[in-house]
């Protein structure tokens, strides 16, 4: 199984989820004690949860942006109307 | 029914019967005319006489009796003890003819437009056919009997419930029916303070009149109207401040029953503070002034857009915190060494190998000079004790094939096969 395999299931992750299984993978690389095989493993799965969060933050981020601007160019435009 | 101008002219054949006939009629005599026998059959076979007729119609006139009624005063003329007027009633368009001889019964000054109550007797006159009210008492209803009135049935509301359903206000009217003179100051209160608190309102406005006795249908009809409107969700009945009589027509039973029937909520807003018409008793909400009542209908949107938006704004600032803290929670992670820089542990990994190796091969090292050591040590031993040197000095070495060396010629047999190894080589021979 690819390492892309193994780690398809985060995109199904909720945010806190994945951010919650970061914390862990950097904890357990932190301590070493596992075998190199298991810290590329880890390190692959840590990258793929960290940009699954970064995704969702990105995502929640243009969302917000997009509603004050509308909110901005409708007062704008109702500005406009006022003038 | 007769008209007034033939009635009002000149002397009239009629009145001196009336007299007459007032004095049996009280007494309850049979009619003076022994007119035909009632009972008859009639058939266009069998047609009745004018004056069968007559007699007949004069029957169910004079089964009435006296009677009280109450009306409005038009068309006052006569004079000297005599009166001739019409009797209007207050709300639909009906009207009667009165005449009086006995001024007793009459309350001095009556005049045009006088709300009355008065003692009548439906008189029939066969001669001319005419049908008249002979008035016994008349007088104007006075402001005790409408106070009176107004009390009972603002007690006959309470009676029946009708005062203490309250339907709720809509939060946000769809369209707000108004009910208002036109032109008057209430209209413009309602209208003007409605649109203050919230532009966009929209209104449907009946106009009409808002005093007198041909108010109330006008009234009654534009509340069923409104009710019957599928898009207004309240209505309004709003009028300026006015005399007691004025405001009258809010205290009628007929409006006041309309209001109280309304599938939407009803608002009063009738005159100033202290009025108090008995519409305000069945109304859901009433209000003191019109403007009161465009206040208590109309939410103040204007004040309601500026929360929403401070809601809004303070819902935005929440989220921008909390994107901006987690995004820099996963930064922080993700700038710790294992994932920043994951080839830390690879390479200490790879320093582990490659130390293991170095020390590997050292020690391998070690142990091949060693065997190397060992191996020449062995080697000088073996050539120290091997018989290469002597056999390179001319020596041989007699050996039987089983490889036993000889080294008694007695124990040799002749015939014997031996084998001689020479410093180079190795002859087979046999002994003689």
């Amino acid at each position: 199984m690819t390492a892309k395999d193994k780690n398809s299931d985060i995109a199904s992750l909720s945010y806190e989820a994945a951010r919650e299984e970061l914390v862990q993978v950097v904890a357990s690389l932190e301590a070493g004690s596992v075998t190199l095989e298991e810290s590329m493993a880890l390190w692959e799965r840590g990258e793929a949860l960290a940009a699954r969060c970064e995704e969702w933050l990105g995502a929640a981020r243009s969302k917000l942006n997009a509603a004050i601007e509308a909110k901005g160019a409708a007062a704008a435009k109702t500005d406009a109307k006022n003038d | 029914m007769s008209s007034m101008s033939s009635w009002g002219g000149g002397a009239n054949s009629g009145s001196g019967e009336g007299l007459a006939n007032r004095a049996d009629a009280s007494a309850g005599a049979a009619l003076p005319e022994d007119g035909p026998n009632p009972s008859r059959s009639n058939s266009r076979s069998e047609p009745w006489p004018i004056s069968t007729l007559n007699a007949k119609i004069k029957g169910y006139v004079d089964k009435l009796g006296y009677i009280w009624v109450e009306g409005e005063l038009a068309k006052v003329s006569g004079g000297n003890g005599r009166l001739f007027a019409e009797l209007r009633d207050l709300q639909i368009e009906n009207v009667v003819q009165v005449h009086s001889w006995n001024p007793a019964g009459l309350e001095p000054g009556l005049a045009q437009g006088d709300r009355v109550v008065a003692l009548i007797k439906p008189e029939f006159w066969p001669k001319n056919g005419k049908l008249s009210m002979g008035i016994q008492e008349m007088r104007k209803v006075g402001l005790g009997d409408l106070l009176e009135r107004i009390h009972r049935l603002r007690m006959q509301m309470a009676a029946e419930g009708l005062t203490q359903v309250k339907q709720p206000l809509p939060f946000l009217p769809n369209c707000i029916g108004l009910i208002t003179g036109k032109d008057s100051d209430a209209e413009k209160d309602v209208l003007q303070n409605a649109r203050l608190r919230w532009p966009e309102v929209n209104f449907k406005v009946v106009h009409t009149l808002v005093q007198g006795e041909k108010a109330a249908p006008q009234i009654i009809a534009a509340i069923k109207q409104l009710d019957a409107d599928p898009e207004v969700d309240v209505i309004i009945v709003a009028r300026g401040g006015g005399a007691f009589g004025d405001l009258l027509v809010f205290s009628d039973e007929g409006v006041v029953r309309a209001a109280a029937a309304t599938t939407k909520p009803i608002v009063s807003a009738i005159g100033h503070e202290n009025d108090n018409p008995v519409l305000d008793d069945v109304a859901d909400l009433r209000a003191s002034t019109p403007t009161d009542a465009a206040k208590r209908v109309v939410p103040d949107v204007v004040d309601e857009r500026r929360k929403l938006g401070e809601a809004i704004a303070r819902i935005e600032r929440s989220m921008m915190a909390f994107v901006s803290g987690q995004e820099s929670f996963i930064a922080q992670l993700r700038s710790r060494p294992v994932l920043a820089n994951p080839y830390a542990f690879v390479d200490s990994l790879n320093e582990d190998v490659l130390r293991t190796r170095q020390s590997l091969r050292e020690r391998f090292a070690v142990l091949l000079d060693q065997g190397v050591l060992t191996l020449d040590h062995l080697k000088t031993q073996v050539r120290s004790l091997s018989p290469q040197q002597t056999l390179d000095r001319g020596y041989s070495v007699v050996r039987k094939p089983d490889g036993s060396v000889i080294s008694d010629a007695s124990n040799v047999k002749s015939g014997q096969k031996l084998a001689i190894r020479l410093a180079k080589g190795e002859i087979d021979a046999t002994a003689d």
